[in-house]
């Protein structure tokens, strides 16, 4: 396991190395400059670029960058925040903390609820409580977020005065709740959908009527023998939608006005911020390797037929 | 299984737990204890400015009552509510730093914190409908006067006694020095660095060619005197003498701290609040400084600028009592906020305009033509919705001549637009729509008999924000109706398409807005001289030129004006049109109904807090 875990790490590095190279190089061939408004002319252009080492060739700019990141130095923001380092808006300025505590419990909430009601659904196959499960998933995959936030911002903020209409920096339990739902609500329902299906297949094995034959309960069946077996395409899952989640929350921080990463995601490419950019898609390029690190360990631990290294049984 | 599954659920509950513990407030940054620390310093100044004039005694008596009841109100929990100001005018700010920023919500932090030697105050009279938004007047700041030479060429300002930075510190004519070479230095890269030139002596020099910033036309002739000297008479100079690129700062400060002199902790003021908090992306603090000369004038306790750029977000805000000033919200919902006496409308300096590419576009017909049969209340009324006035010229309505009148009631003012074209085609009705479209069509004809294919594609760009698109679909409904000729329609981002203006030059029509930096016709006009770096139509006329040339050379009056006027009036005459504006730009806002009263708004269209009032 060790020396799987250890291999791992090291494709993690060249895949990274990969990555920055690819979006370097993607970012460049897009026409713009972050230096670009109304009223900037070429020469202003220039100017900034130069003070900023934009106009040294692509790869000496390339090879900074890949020096920097070893160094821990991203760069420093070149329009969002012009002048700061990247290393501080992501992660001092506590926008990525702020992020994760969001993703987290978001990911906590899809799985909490989502995988009991594809249990449920799949327990009550054909019932009027997998109908309404069922509507309500698919309502649920389909309505798109900001639809939802600003449904709960206008409602439970505003209309109601249940919930804060701004959640800030998350500073109090009732803050948490909007959002959380917001984020959350769409991989839920895609959770419970896919442990319907999976569940549905695995109570139709073989085990299972065993199972039933010696007189188990049906909630010990599906909780303890069915739900092991079900869990691996929700795992599967997990792992790329964490990484998202807890980095991709665009909509639910604007909606909410939480100061979190999300919008870095999607302003920094609008604003050309070149470092930011790169930040940002190295920070989350990380999380997913390091979520697919992590799905491929708990692939062994529910079901432990699976062989991480070639060759192990 | 169930044991390590139940500890990796455990121990990513435990590090969320932790984090949220841990930063209760990320990067918030408070500036408390400098604020403590220079409090015997201004408590200093105070007592030296009370010695100096009986004006300054009052301010500082009421600076010193100001303070005090300040300190009571965060030490003995007063019976009275600290007036507080919650305004959002824009998301995060690329910078405060002054020399650098170029946003109108940079600005407006900039003038809270920051004052130059002219400022803007405000009148007591009402801009517009709302009785509670003032309108806003330029007003000497931390000059106390201005000497200025016959020729018009020397502006040497004196100082006011008692005016210090918010570490105690006195302000300088060396802190402007250091803060007007700062701007023109082409290592700043400051988007306004540019500013100056053709103004100061020596800035061109600078900017362009890398001289020596010593070499600039300014001088701190003692501690209290400072000294400009211009290339040639400028009529709208003591208004550039109030740009927030220009404000004096402290050069110790800049190159202690580098690019982190804004934060709270580092940031050294002279204005009439400091920065005491800076959540990013969230909100910006601001207090009023205990050093500011005038502190009488200062009204809330605490202005807390939210930053967020999410309209509904921000109108729910509004709504919910969170925020009391907004200036961004759906425009759709701005007849419901109208009617409820929430949202008001002002003029702004700002002109949405139709660039006509002259090397696709040859025959000036076509491009008149284009321009007649764009049906521009359509536009403002169903579409923009937001009160925007119907272009009837380039230079928008909000700009002033020498003699203080707008620009379109000036004298040499005429509907300069339609003007040349009333006298070339006398029998036309130009005052109403259907009648524009029929001399549009006149003039497509006649250009048609000299050989233009009425087949050929017209690309129209535009970037893929906001309503530009649907002001896209207007003007290509107008254009392939009216004169049926085929517009396409060509959207791109806003980056990629600033980016390939002047590089791809495909098109045949495109969009831009311009917002004036000063209040002189001058802003506009320039655009369009030959080889100018804005005149993206190419457009090149001689007589144009030589007009541009006299106004640059004349000192203020009634001469310059007129030669402005017929500028613009070349401009939309024959073998002219090089642009088609649509309309003018508004500001509209969201002032609570409660409690706040005497907000003031410049001319430029920066909302001043400073002197608002509780009631």
């Amino acid at each position: 396991m060790l020396s799987y875990v250890a291999k791992r790490i090291g494709v993690s590095v060249l895949t990274l190395l990969l990555i920055i190279c690819i979006t370097f190089l993607l970012m460049n061939a897009v026409p713009g400059s972050p230096f670009m408004t109304e009223k900037s002319t070429p020469e202003m252009i220039a100017m900034a670029e130069a003070k900023y080492g934009l106009d040294k060739p692509l790869i000496v700019q390339l090879w900074n960058y890949i020096k920097g990141y070893f160094q821990g130095d991203m760069g420093v923001s070149l329009k969002m925040q012009k002048g700061t380092d990247v290393t501080t808006i992501i992660f001092r300025e506590g926008k990525f903390v702020l992020s994760f505590k969001l993703g987290v419990w978001a990911v906590l909430l899809a799985v909490i609820v989502g995988v009991p009601l594809g249990c449920i659904a799949a327990y009550n196959r054909g019932s009027w409580i997998d109908s309404v499960l069922r509507v309500m998933t698919t309502v649920g995959v389909a309505i798109p977020s900001f639809v939802l936030c600003s449904l709960l911002l206008i409602y439970c903020g505003v209309k109601w005065e249940l919930l804060p209409v701004i959640s800030g920096s998350l500073t109090d339990w009732k803050a948490y709740i909007a959002p959380v739902i917001g984020l959350s609500f769409y991989p839920m329902c895609y959770i419970a959908k896919l442990t319907r299906t999976s569940m549905l297949d695995a109570i139709n094995q073989d085990y299972i009527r065993t199972a039933r034959a010696k007189g188990l309960k049906t909630g010990r069946i599906i909780f303890k023998h069915a739900l092991r077996n079900c869990l691996i395409p929700v795992i599967t899952y997990l792992g790329p939608m964490t990484a998202g989640i807890i980095t991709g929350g665009f909509v639910v921080e604007q909606t909410f006005q939480i100061p979190g990463l999300g919008k870095y995601f999607i302003s920094s490419i609008l604003n050309r911020d070149y470092p930011i950019i790169m930040g940002t898609t190295v920070v989350l390029a990380a999380l997913v390797i390091m979520m697919n690190l992590i799905v491929d360990i708990t692939y062994k631990l529910v079901d432990p037929r699976i062989s991480l290294i070639k060759g192990d049984s | 299984m169930k044991k390590p599954l139940a500890l990796l659920i455990a121990a990513m509950m435990l590090f969320t737990l932790c984090a949220c513990g841990q930063t209760d407030k990320p990067a918030a940054t408070t500036a408390a204890t400098t604020a403590a620390a220079t409090t015997a310093a201004a408590t200093t100044a105070a007592t030296t400015a009370a010695a100096t004039t009986a004006a300054a005694t009052t301010a500082a008596t009421t600076a010193a009552t100001t303070t005090a009841a300040t300190t009571a109100a965060t030490t003995a929990a007063p019976a009275a509510e600290p007036f507080v100001i919650t305004a959002c005018i824009a998301s995060e700010p690329e910078t405060i730093d002054p020399t650098m920023i170029s946003s109108v919500d940079g600005n407006t932090y900039v003038n809270h914190m920051f004052e130059n030697l002219m400022c803007y105050r405000s009148t007591g009279k009402p801009a517009g409908d709302d009785p509670k938004m003032m309108s806003a007047e330029l007003d000497y700041g931390q000059a106390e006067s201005c000497d200025i030479s016959d020729d018009g060429l020397v502006y040497t300002f004196h100082l006011r006694d008692g005016i210090v930075w918010s570490d105690g510190q006195p302000v300088t004519a060396d802190d402007f020095v250091y803060s007007w070479r700062r701007l023109c230095m082409p290592e700043t890269a400051s988007d306004y660095g540019y500013l100056l030139e053709g103004i100061v002596v020596g800035a061109t020099d600078i900017y362009e060619n890398g001289a020596d910033p010593a070499t600039l036309g300014v001088k701190a002739i003692d501690d209290k005197t400072f000294e400009i000297t211009l290339e040639a008479a400028c009529p709208f100079f003591l208004q550039l003498c109030a740009f927030g690129n220009l404000v004096p700062l402290r050069q110790d400060i800049v190159e202690k701290y580098g690019a982190e002199w804004t934060n709270p902790e580092n940031i050294v003021c002279n204005g009439p609040y400091v920065i005491d908090e800076w959540v990013h992306d969230s909100y910006i603090s601001m207090v009023p400084s205990e050093t500011y000369y005038n502190a009488e004038i200062v009204g809330p306790d605490q202005i807390k600028w939210y930053l967020s750029d999410d309209e509904t977000a921000i109108l729910s805000s509004y709504q919910s009592g969170e925020y009391n000033f907004i200036e961004s919200f759906p425009s759709d919902q701005i007849e419901s906020l109208t009617a409820s006496g929430d949202c008001y409308i002002l003029p702004s300096v700002t002109t949405y305009y139709l660039y006509l590419n002259c090397e696709n576009l040859t025959d000036w017909r076509v491009r008149a033509a284009i321009t007649l049969c764009i049906d521009r209340d359509n536009i403002v009324e169903n579409i923009t919705q937001a009160g925007q006035i119907p272009a009837s010229s380039l230079v928008t309505g909000g700009i002033t001549d020498s003699t203080g009148a707008m620009w379109q009631n000036g004298t040499g003012y005429k509907e300069v637009m339609w003007a040349r074209l009333a006298e070339l085609y006398p029998d036309a009705d130009l005052t109403t729509y259907a009648g524009r479209c029929e001399l549009a069509q006149d003039l497509l004809a006649e250009a048609v008999a000299d050989g233009f294919d009425t087949k050929i594609t017209i690309p129209y760009r535009f970037n893929n924000l906001g309503t530009h698109g649907t002001i896209a679909e207007a003007v290509h409904q107008d254009v392939n109706s009216v004169l049926g000729l085929n517009m396409t329609m060509d959207s791109t981002e806003w980056q990629v398409y600033t980016a390939t203006l002047d590089t791809d030059r495909a098109w045949y029509v495109a969009r831009l807005g311009w917002q004036a930096d000063y209040l002189d016709g001058s802003s506009f006009i320039d655009l369009f001289t030959t080889g100018g770096s804005y005149n993206y139509s190419r457009w090149s006329s001689a007589e144009y030129d030589a007009l541009c040339a006299k106004y640059k050379s004349l000192p203020g009056g009634a001469e310059r004006d007129q030669a402005m006027y017929d500028a613009e009036a070349v401009m939309f005459s024959e073998e002219g049109f090089p642009c088609s504006p649509l309309y003018y730009y508004t500001n509209s806002y969201c002032l609570s109904q409660e409690g706040i009263q005497n907000v003031a708004m410049s001319s430029l269209g920066f909302f001043i807090f400073t002197e608002a009032t509780q009631g």
